[in-house]
């Protein structure tokens, strides 16, 4: 019993890491409509740049969380403006997909150029000193990602209803030409959004960072748990990623405990394809957020 | 996206289409001359792995330019291949044979697969099939009995033709070369046959293709079984080239998005892009490679990925899409678009309207708590025009998607008499189609990347399966609906007018028995509009049945037989058209109270 | 035409990079690209340090070694290359090629066109499994590892504990790919075959990023004896995390890769003391059973401006150097009778850098070829199995 909690324990605490990519990018896809191929290398370059500023002002890597989180913005909001906004009339989808992809190829290479193969260990400053409840071991730094997630939630949905701001994004992802007949201007919007998005990344990279090792391939893993998470909670569902991120750690932990580790991967994608073919509005989706599927 | 136009040499300017096919037929020769003649063991081995690259581009171009579908998982039919043929030689067993049992295994891969997955818009389709990759990946590397596992499978070194193992390069570059023709072979008779014709249509606007009795999920299932097939056979050969296969590059996720690139720089959809771009960038990345790769460790990765980016802003049609805007004969599109049509002369007598063709009982219909559509029922008779009217927000295109198998209503019946005399109640859009419905949507649906010609192909073949018979029957239509001259244009190119006439023409080509029009007068002047009448009263001529949805009075007084007015989803007035006009209630419902005794 | 200046530069390349006289062409067909490119790089090295030492001595045969670059960045490649250095280059052998994977597809190559292909770093069986005529191994292989691993299970291990060897819990765990796959079968047969407890094999994906369920799994089965096949990423995960779930077995034993490298150690902390390893040999080991390793160490950090970065080099140098100079004392530089040459080397044990012999026997696989068993002990890897290579004790039992 107390494995199968110390496994409980572990999948929630996963999830809540997953939650932290993932609310990034369910934020960017329900308002920009985009599905951004890159989001796992932005996470791995805000880890990257975790690692240089604790490592070389010799600093607790949370605190860098105040650079790399604006800084992440930056990059997001260059995303959208230089490479996904020409292409947002643009007749095909595809070509958002591929200049996504071509995004992260590049910025994966970016990182091996500069970094090289091996990995990069962000020091721990305490985050992995251990705290018990009952029986369970827990890291101090999983439980601070696990918060973290949360207040993220919390914060961006009261963002979206209750600030000018956020009404102006939810109102531009509903209905963009009536948004702009209101005055709001769509491209600052989607600017915002992306950076929005992207700088969450940067917050949890910095809480990431002391965690696990960085490499520069990093990014593909989580990119693809990302987009489960965010499907299996509905698209543009901000709560619905947070439970989306804990159903998926759940399952990892315990596919990992109980199959074995070698067809996690697989458990995990398939539920991905279940969700997708059966009930792509996902678990807490509404019918409004169907706009990836035919009727 | 522009599409390399397959009308024939004699419409567009002989000189530019006949260099085009002679460049690819020069660049083909040229595939296995160059190898020959330098007579380098590497020279041949870049020629045949650019053979392999542009057979796969093309074989996924099937699937991810005609159809649409962008599959990012394509590695998982070449790694069956692959396999199929490495586990058959080691059991004896002639890789020409193990050819045909991987596509056999691929192509049903395919189908479950993509099946579930075609309601799935661009990128969930991708990152399904991205899912499913790495699930063959991970189950290649369980199922190690089968698979050798991680460390892989080898064939043993068996020489000849017979094993597809040899010792000069001549061989395996003449195979690989012959699968290339082979994929090409297959793409170009898609692309200018129906089926190729019906794949774009299905790309472009799948309701409007549905409409036009095209079977949507049939036809996307053929191009990705095609496709699957293709890729092992490929992928087949490539395991006999590299005698050594592994699940880590044989399920691969970054060489199905090398297949995929190759064919975005080429030119998506085209049938010569996929090749354009194997030929281009195998030897630049060789090159790169050789240049910056031992440099510095991922800077060929980095310049990779930036130049996918560079292509896909500044040259998205790829490298055709350039050729395209130099040679490309522009058709007219200056001028009229709604030519006059000489009408039979009306006969002063309304005519008698024949017997019932279509009858409509009970029809009700709920969205969420919305009573959209409250126990509408009427019939249509043949050779009648009947106008349907009503204030906005009506109901008026709900009833006309329950009547075209466009939604399903929550009850009552909907029931078309067949042409043998039985009454049948159709459920799908294909049904009503092939029951002889057309119908046009009220906002157009043109299929942009074809022209006016091929826009109306698309509706003939639901009558002749035959590319030859169908243009000849799309023409016609064309000069009947008085878009003869505009034939070789663009669709996009044409007015909001010429759209709803290419709208019309599209349907008409195929040849129905009821005729259902959304709003075909909105937005037109007022001269298109009277021609629309006559070409609409011609059309009736012919013994078509119409029932005509319509704002503009003019039309609706001039053009009915009888008219239906619809508000708030119920019907509250049917009957002569002069009637129903003075109906109090009728005016109530445009105007409001206080005009029912103006 | 782009491919010819393609050649016409990698021959330029292959000029600038080799000696002065060009005299007699070898081939070195290493990932220099791509993910594998850090060590294939430094495996490469260890032949450059062989092919300078032999150069300065005279060369082979009176004839000065040019080594030409192949670079081996995935299989298709691999073959592509191996074809250029036979057909364009001339080349009368190749050297390779770290990895596994690409050393199957190039030799199937070389193979094909009868010239002999010397493989000096991969270490999965298939590679001499498949006997082929023209090709030959040098270093130790997955299976050496784990029959090393368990002996020093039963010889060391058990003993410093205090127990019989079949009471202890052994759980087995390995990255994915071919490397760990193949040193983790072997543990596994091998492990049965002595009668030991294995409890469970498992693999999990190279890229995981938590390994915390398999820990847990490994702690409910009462597991005490840990043999773990990994790169740098999990080694690291795995440490950490068995640390911190309160897993302490009695003794982990890593299978190189990551456990062979400093950068891990460096990440760890002190959770890496007492820690054990069995790979190619490295620096710290007694050297009078490595005889010339010191003056190998002197030769790379002269050329390099670095210390090596790997065992792979060390081990490269001992077989390029053993082949070359086998070559050298043979007849000619034709395939058969390097092929000849190759099968009469007979070096004894100790009498290499790398401690082991060389000499080529069933599937041409060097019956010599030998790995270390080497622990952590503050924050250096030190050899301390077999006894005579050891420069220090085995800690156990703490």
């Amino acid at each position: 019993m107390d494995t199968f909690l110390q496994i409980v324990a572990n999948g929630l605490m996963l999830g809540g890491l997953f939650a932290i990519v993932a609310v990034g990018l369910t934020l960017i896809f329900g308002i920009v409509k985009v599905i951004n191929f890159a989001h796992g290398e932005f996470l791995m370059v805000g880890m990257y740049l975790s690692f240089l500023l604790s490592t070389g002002l010799d600093v607790h890597p949370y605190l860098t969380a105040a650079a790399v989180a604006p800084a992440l913005f930056v990059l997001g909001a260059l995303t959208q403006r230089l490479l996904i906004q020409p292409l947002m009339s643009a007749r095909d989808e595809h070509v958002q997909i591929f200049a996504t992809v071509g995004l992260s190829t590049a910025l994966m290479n970016l990182a091996l150029l500069i970094f090289g193969a091996d990995i990069a260990n962000t020091p721990a400053h305490g985050v992995r000193s251990q705290v018990m409840l009952g029986e369970v071991r827990i890291l101090t730094g999983q439980l601070w990602v696990f918060a973290a997630a949360v207040a993220l939630v919390i914060g961006l949905q009261l963002f979206m209803k209750k600030t000018r701001t956020g009404r102006a994004i939810r109102a531009t992802a509903q209905n963009r030409a009536a948004a702009r007949l209101m005055g709001i201007n769509d491209k600052f919007i989607y600017i915002l959004t992306f950076g929005i998005g992207a700088a969450c990344v940067g917050l949890g990279s910095s809480l990431i960072a002391p965690l696990y090792p960085t490499s520069p391939t990093i990014g593909t893993y989580f990119v693809l748990i990302a987009f489960v998470c965010v499907v299996l909670g509905g698209l543009g569902s901000i709560p619905g990623a947070f439970f989306g991120a804990l159903v998926i750690g759940l399952v990892d932990a315990l596919s990992g405990f109980y199959i074995g580790s070698d067809l996690r991967e697989a458990v995990v994608f398939t539920i991905f394809l279940l969700i997708l073919i059966l009930k792509p509005s996902g678990l807490f989706g509404t019918r409004m957020n169907l706009s990836h599927v035919s009727p | 996206m522009t599409e390399t136009t397959m009308t024939r040499a004699s419409d567009t300017p002989m000189t530019a289409h006949r260099l085009g096919l002679i460049a690819v037929a020069v660049l083909l020769a040229g595939l296995v001359a160059v190898p020959v003649a330098v007579g380098d063991q590497f020279v041949y081995h870049i020629f045949i792995t650019i053979c392999i690259f542009a057979a796969l581009s093309t074989a996924w171009n099937i699937v991810g330019g005609y159809a649409g579908q962008l599959s990012l998982g394509h590695a998982i039919f070449y790694g069956i291949g692959g396999y199929a043929g490495v586990i058959l030689v080691n059991l004896g067993i002639s890789p020409w044979i193990g050819m045909f049992a991987g596509a056999a295994v691929a192509v049903v891969a395919a189908i479950v697969v993509s099946w579930p997955c075609f309601r799935l818009h661009g990128p969930f389709f991708a990152l399904a099939t991205i899912a499913f990759l790495e699930v063959f990946r991970v189950l290649a590397l369980h199922f190690r009995e089968l698979t050798g596992g991680a460390t892989g499978l080898m064939i043993p070194l068996k020489i000849g033709w017979e094993w597809m193992v040899f010792r000069e390069r001549l061989p395996a570059l003449l195979i690989a070369f012959g699968m290339l023709l082979v994929c090409l072979a297959v793409a170009w008779a898609i692309r200018s046959h129906r089926l190729g014709f019906y794949l774009v249509a299905t790309r472009e606007r799948e309701s409007a293709a549905k409409a036009a009795g095209v079977g949507t999920v049939k036809v996307r299932l053929m191009a990705v079984a095609v496709s699957a097939a293709l890729s092992a056979m490929v992928g087949t050969f490539h395991a006999m080239y590299l005698t050594f296969i592994e699940p880590e590059s044989m399920f691969s996720l970054q060489f199905s998005i090398q297949i995929a690139m190759f064919a975005l720089i080429g030119g998506i959809g085209t049938v010569w892009g996929p090749l354009l771009g194997a030929v281009l960038l195998v030897p630049i990345t060789e090159f790169a490679r050789g240049a910056l790769g031992s440099e510095a460790i991922g800077l060929h990765g980095f310049v990779y990925g930036v130049v996918l980016m560079l292509v896909v802003l500044f040259l998205p049609n790829g490298i055709m899409g350039l050729v395209h805007r130099f040679t490309a004969a522009p058709g007219k599109t200056v001028g009229e678009q709604a030519a006059p049509v000489a009408a039979a002369p009306r006969s002063a007598v309304p005519r008698e309207a024949g017997r019932e063709v279509m009858r409509i009982e009970g029809l009700q219909k709920h969205f969420g708590g919305l009573h959209v559509t409250n126990d509408v029922g009427f019939t249509l008779r043949e050779g009648e025009i009947l106008g349907v009217i009503g204030p906005n927000g009506a109901g008026k295109t709900t009833v006309f998607n329950m009547l075209s198998g466009f939604l399903k209503p929550d009850e009552g019946k909907v029931s078309v008499l067949s042409p043998s005399g039985e009454w049948q109640q159709p459920v799908t859009p294909g049904d009503f189609a092939s029951l002889g419905v057309g119908r046009t949507f009220q906002i157009v649906q043109p299929f942009a990347a074809m022209t006016v010609e091929e826009n109306i192909m698309v509706g003939a073949f639901h009558r002749h399966p035959h590319v030859g018979d169908a243009r000849e029957a799309a023409r016609e239509t064309a000069h009947r609906m008085g878009l003869g001259p505009y034939l070789n244009a663009e669709a996009s190119s044409l007015t909001i007018g010429g759209l709803k006439r290419l709208e019309v023409a599209r349907v008409m080509a195929m040849e129905p028995r009821i005729l259902l029009l959304d709003e075909v007068m909105a937005g037109i002047n007022q001269t298109d509009v009277r021609r629309a009448v006559d070409l609409m009263l011609s059309i009736r001529d012919t013994g078509v049945s119409i029932i005509a949805i319509e704002h503009v009075m003019q039309a609706v007084m001039s053009l009915s037989d009888r008219v239906i007015v619809i508000n708030s989803g119920q019907i509250i007035a049917q009957g002569d058209p002069h009637d129903v006009v003075r109906d109090e209630h009728v005016i109530e419902a445009y105007l409001g109270k206080d005009f029912t005794h103006a | 035409m782009k491919l010819k200046s393609l050649l016409t530069a990698t021959a330029a390349a292959a000029l600038l990079a080799g000696a002065a006289h060009a005299d007699v062409k070898f081939g070195a067909l290493y990932p220099f690209s791509g993910g594998l490119a850090l060590l294939g790089e430094e495996s490469f090295r260890g032949v450059e340090i062989a092919v300078d030492e032999i150069n300065a001595a005279g060369g082979i045969k009176g004839e000065q070694i040019e080594l030409v670059r192949g670079d081996a960045v995935d299989n298709n490649q691999a073959i592509g290359e191996a074809r250029r250095l036979i057909s364009r280059e001339g080349v009368k052998a190749i050297l390779g090629t770290y990895s596994s994977s690409r050393s199957i597809a190039a030799s199937q190559v070389a193979e094909l066109s009868g010239i002999p292909y010397f493989e000096l770093g991969a270490v999965a069986d298939e590679v001499t499994g498949r006997d082929l005529k023209y090709l030959f191994r040098t270093n130790p292989t997955a299976e050496t590892m784990g029959i090393m691993t368990i002996d020093m299970i039963v010889d060391e291990i058990a003993p410093g504990l205090g127990v019989a060897p079949e009471d202890l819990v052994i759980g087995v765990i390995h990255e994915d790919s071919a490397y760990g796959t193949s040193v983790a079968g072997h543990q596994e047969r091998y492990g049965s075959e002595k009668g030991l407890n294995i409890a469970t094999v498992q693999g999990y994906p190279t890229s995981t990023v938590d390994m915390s369920s398999l820990v847990l799994d490994l702690k409910d089965r009462g597991v005490n004896i840990v043999l773990q096949t990994s790169y740098q990423n999990d080694s690291v995960l795995f440490l950490n995390q068995s640390a911190e779930a309160g897993f302490e077995p009695d003794a982990i034993i890593g299978g190189g890769g990551g456990y062979s490298l400093t950068a891990t150690a460096e990440a760890v902390g002190d959770k890496m003391d007492g820690v054990l390893d069995v790979d190619f040999t490295q620096y710290a080991v007694n050297t009078e059973f490595t005889p010339g390793l010191e003056d190998f160490l002197a030769a790379y950090q002269a050329k390099y401006g670095e210390d090596p970065r790997s065992g792979h080099s060390l081990n490269n140098y001992v077989g390029a150097m053993a082949v070359l100079e086998g070559i050298g004392a043979g007849e000619g530089f034709e395939p058969d009778q390097i092929v000849a040459a190759a099968k009469a080397i007979d070096i004894p044990s100790g009498a290499t850098a790398a401690g082991y012999g060389v000499h080529f026997g069933e599937h041409n696989q060097n019956d010599r070829a030998m790995m270390m068993g080497m622990q952590w002990q503050d924050g250096k890897l030190v050899t301390v199995y077999p006894r005579d290579a050891a420069v220090a004790e085995f800690q156990i039992g703490d």
